[in-house]
């Protein structure tokens, strides 16, 4: 049993759509064919009713051919009449032999046995008036044709009694039974309107349990098409194409929720690869620093000139004591803030370090002027700037010019930003080179003496790694022999007091 | 798992209650149909009997006839026997002689036949015994034929009851009553001189209505019974004039007439005993139509509902009560009997019961009959 529902309810939709209306006018078509037949046999019923009597007309006509043959025979004797008696007799015979011959409850049946019984009497006596009439025999013809004719008087009455009877009771019966009919006819329409209703509901009943799952897959496609993902999953029973488009649409469903949460990953492991990527970028800029500070190593320099110096204290050598003061100053700088930002005033304290170590190496050949306003003092900028620009405008700018080379150190504003210029009236440079120098593709042959090995392009690229600008640093020539002029930008970006 | 059955179920559900649904209005279209059906064509009683009697009474379809009727059927049905009764078939259309005939064509096994003494009757009694069918005749005789049986009332015992009752009603009523026979005395000339008045007895007029059949036995004897009971028990000094009126019955409806004519006559007569059921109720309804109440007394014959509404209305003085049911049964009691034995007894009598005032309660409705 569970085996056949379940055939059922796994049938296509077409299946059991059809099914349904198969099922439907199956059942109108059995309860008009019903109806039909109940019809036909009432019909039949009384086309039965007058039966009877129409055999009893068929008998009672008979019965008159024979006496008339009979009398026709008696008055003109021929030979036509006495075979027409003859038929006819023969006819009535056959017809009353099939009367019963019970005696019944029932009057008909007892009326109809009388009839036969009085007719065999009636045909014998019959049979004896034609044999007289043959034999001429006047007397006995007559005699026998009297009691004939009674007979027949009495037969007739005989079959006119039943058939009246018969008749009204026949009547009685078609009555009734047009009333039946009428009254089936009624309940036939009745009967009619009432499967019709009922089919009506029982089809919406079954059509509308096919289709729920279709209005449950609606409303669910609806939400989705409305963005709503996080549908229930429709209940899926049946496996016709319903249940088939819901699985398919259950299906669909987790795909989509699936890809969305695949897509949510994988965003989500970008933005950590982009995060990690942007430390990666600043711990390399870090390492760069730390790296390009590390070139200038000034530990053991600095140790040493700080021996030298105590020496030269001992031995009362006061300029000694102070230039090497200076020398190991100018290193410790190095050291103490190698790796460290610091500010503006440092910067320049260092600048005036170098100077004068310049100043007593070269005796005093370097005029050095300096125009700084102290409120910018404090501005943070990378250490070991302003030393490489000063060395190089020594190196390339003035070393020559014995005694008449000058450099100017000025910081200014403009706008946010803090501007370093450093100048000096040394050969200048050639356009080509300040390209090549602010490309930081520019190299010197090889650390110029007295340099303390840091370049051009680690100041700049240690420029553009501090302050995040691209234009770091501007070069100004006007010509051969007309002094170059550095310029750096800084943000304006002050250290915290606790620094200091 | 019982949610996941629910949905399939539905539509199998709704799938199961249709073809439930076609199942029983099948069932039950068919059933009604075949009830409703049977009901109109209901063959009649199919019972089969082994002999076939016929039974033909006057043609005056009196209740009298109808319950000799009912008594031989019911016996006939007890005997394996169907009694016909042919007056019901041919609704008088046919004389008794006609049915006789019939009857003896139809080659029944048995006939019961109100009979007379009529030569015609006689015939066709022998023709019948001829036929080898019993024939009994029914309260009236046919002495000279060859019937197997006579089945009747004791005509001599009745008479003499209805005499008894004649001697009752006068001793009751205090009949004759005096009469004052006034004539007008003349003198010689023929001028009237005065009336002399005279009290004299008129004599008691008894009318006894005879069927139009004189050579009906029955009814002879049944006159002598009265006549000898009237002479016999009468007081000395009274006189009692008995005449017999003849009423045409011959014809059908002529026997109301025939009595209404007793009643246009001047002399009425102060007791009419009636002998037959017809009679009796045409008498009593021409005394009410005429208003002789009390002065015209009626002895009836047979138990009516209407003969014995009259009776407690005073209008019948008495009527004799035939057990007629009992001389049904005896005439199908004798035809079997004859079939089984070849001979049967030569008489059968019925009871004969005396209806008056004084047991009329007995008689009058259902209850108390049962009772």
């Amino acid at each position: 049993m569970n085996k056949k529902l379940k055939a059922l309810s796994d049938m296509s939709l077409q299946g059991k759509i059809s099914s349904i209306y198969i099922m439907a006018n199956l059942f109108v078509c059995l309860v008009n064919v019903l109806l039909i037949l109940g019809i036909n046999r009432m019909s039949g019923e009384m086309e039965m009713v007058y039966r009877d009597n129409l055999n009893l007309n068929e008998l009672s006509e008979s019965l008159d051919t024979v006496q008339n043959s009979m009398t026709d025979y008696l008055n003109a004797k021929t030979s036509d009449s006495l075979e027409e008696y003859y038929r006819s007799s023969q006819n009535y015979m056959q017809l009353v032999e099939g009367l019963e011959d019970e005696i019944s409850g029932g009057s008909y049946e007892r009326m109809k046995r009388n009839i036969k019984h009085m007719s065999g009497q009636y045909l014998e006596i019959a049979d004896q008036t034609i044999d007289a009439k043959r034999g001429r025999n006047v007397e006995k013809y007559r005699t026998r044709y009297e009691n004939a004719t009674q007979l027949y008087d009495y037969i007739n009455t005989y079959i006119y009694s039943l058939n009246n009877q018969q008749f009204k009771n026949n009547s009685e019966n078609y009555t009734k039974l047009s009333q039946a009919f009428r009254l089936f006819e009624t309940v036939g329409i009745a009967v009619i309107i009432a499967v019709i209703v009922a089919n009506v509901c029982i089809i919406t009943k079954l059509v509308g349990a096919i289709i729920s799952p279709l209005k449950a897959l609606a409303k669910s496609a609806d939400e989705v098409a409305n963005g709503n993902f996080e549908v229930e999953l429709l209940e899926v029973q049946t496996r016709d194409e319903i249940g088939v488009v819901g699985r398919a649409f259950n299906q669909m469903v987790v795909s989509i929720r699936e890809y969305i949460e695949r897509i949510r990953h994988s965003m989500e492991v970008e933005r950590a690869m982009q995060e990690k990527e942007l430390l990666m970028e600043s711990h390399l800029k870090d390492a760069q620093l730390k790296y390009l500070q590390a070139q200038i190593n000034p530990h053991f320099l600095f140790n040493t000139l700080n021996a030298g110096a105590q020496l030269a204290m001992l031995e009362g050598a006061d300029r000694t004591y102070r230039y090497v003061q200076n020398m190991a100053e100018f290193f410790r700088y190095n050291v103490k803030k190698g790796d460290a930002t610091v500010t503006i005033g440092e910067e320049i304290e260092l600048v005036d370090n170098y100077i004068y170590i310049l100043n007593v190496r070269f005796s005093g050949d370097i005029h050095y002027e300096k125009n700084v306003d102290k409120s910018f003092l404090q501005v943070e900028m990378p250490s070991m700037i302003l030393q490489p620009i000063v060395e190089n405008c020594v190196n390339h700018g003035i070393r020559e010019m014995a005694g008449k080379g000058r450099i100017w150190l000025n910081v200014y504003r403009i706008d946010d930003t803090v501007c370093i210029s450093v100048r000096d009236n040394g050969i200048g440079m050639d356009k080509e080179t300040i390209d090549k120098v602010l490309a930081g593709t520019y190299r010197e042959e090889e650390h110029a003496e007295g340099s303390n090995g840091i370049g051009m392009d680690n100041v700049i690229a240690r420029l553009k790694l501090f302050t995040e600008y691209e234009d770091v640093m501007s070069i100004i020539s006007e010509g051969k022999n007309l002094g170059t002029e550095f310029i750096i930008y800084l943000q304006m970006r002050e250290r915290e007091d606790d620094d200091v | 798992m019982n949610k996941d059955r629910r949905k399939p179920k539905k539509y199998t559900f709704y799938l199961g209650i249709t073809i439930l649904l076609l199942v029983i209005t099948i069932i039950m279209g068919v059933f009604a149909f075949t009830i409703y059906l049977g009901r109109y064509t209901q063959k009649s009683n199919p019972n089969r009997y082994g002999r076939y009697y016929i039974m033909i009474a006057e043609n005056n379809s009196a209740s009298f006839w109808k319950s000799v009727y009912m008594g031989a059927y019911e016996e006939g049905l007890l005997q394996d026997s169907y009694v016909d009764f042919l007056n019901d078939t041919f609704g008088g259309s046919y004389s008794k002689e006609d049915m006789m005939r019939i009857a003896i064509a139809s080659e029944v096994d048995g006939i019961i036949v109100a009979a007379d003494e009529s030569d015609e009757m006689t015939e066709l009694i022998n023709e019948a015994a001829e036929a080898e069918i019993p024939v009994v005749t029914l309260y009236g005789d046919n002495t000279q034929s060859n019937r197997c049986t006579f089945v009747g009332i004791g005509s001599y015992d009745l008479g003499r009851e209805y005499g008894r009752q004649v001697l009752e009603i006068m001793r009751k009523k205090q009949l004759p009553r005096a009469q004052v026979q006034v004539t007008p005395l003349y003198d010689e000339d023929g001028v009237r001189l005065m009336w002399t008045e005279k009290m004299i007895q008129r004599p008691v007029k008894v009318t006894v209505l005879m069927s139009a059949h004189t050579q009906d036995s029955g009814q002879n004897i049944l006159c002598s019974g009265i006549q000898e009971t009237i002479e016999n028990e009468k007081q000395e000094n009274v006189e009692i004039e008995l005449s017999l009126v003849t009423i045409d019955d011959t014809n059908t409806f002529s026997v109301e007439e025939s009595i209404r004519d007793i009643f246009m006559e001047e002399d009425l007569p102060d007791i009419i005993v009636c002998l037959n059921e017809l009679n009796t109720t045409c008498a009593y309804q021409a005394v009410v139509d005429y208003n002789k109440v009390g002065q015209v007394n009626i002895l009836g014959y047979y138990d009516s509902d209407t003969i014995l509404k009259a009776i407690d209305r005073n209008v019948i003085y008495a009527t004799a009560k035939v057990d007629a049911a009992q001389m049904g049964k005896y005439c199908v009691e004798a035809l079997t009997e004859y079939h089984s034995f070849g001979n049967t007894s030569q008489y059968f009598m019925a009871d004969i019961e005396l209806i008056n005032k004084d047991n009329i309660a007995e008689y009058l409705d259902g209850g108390a009959k049962s009772e």
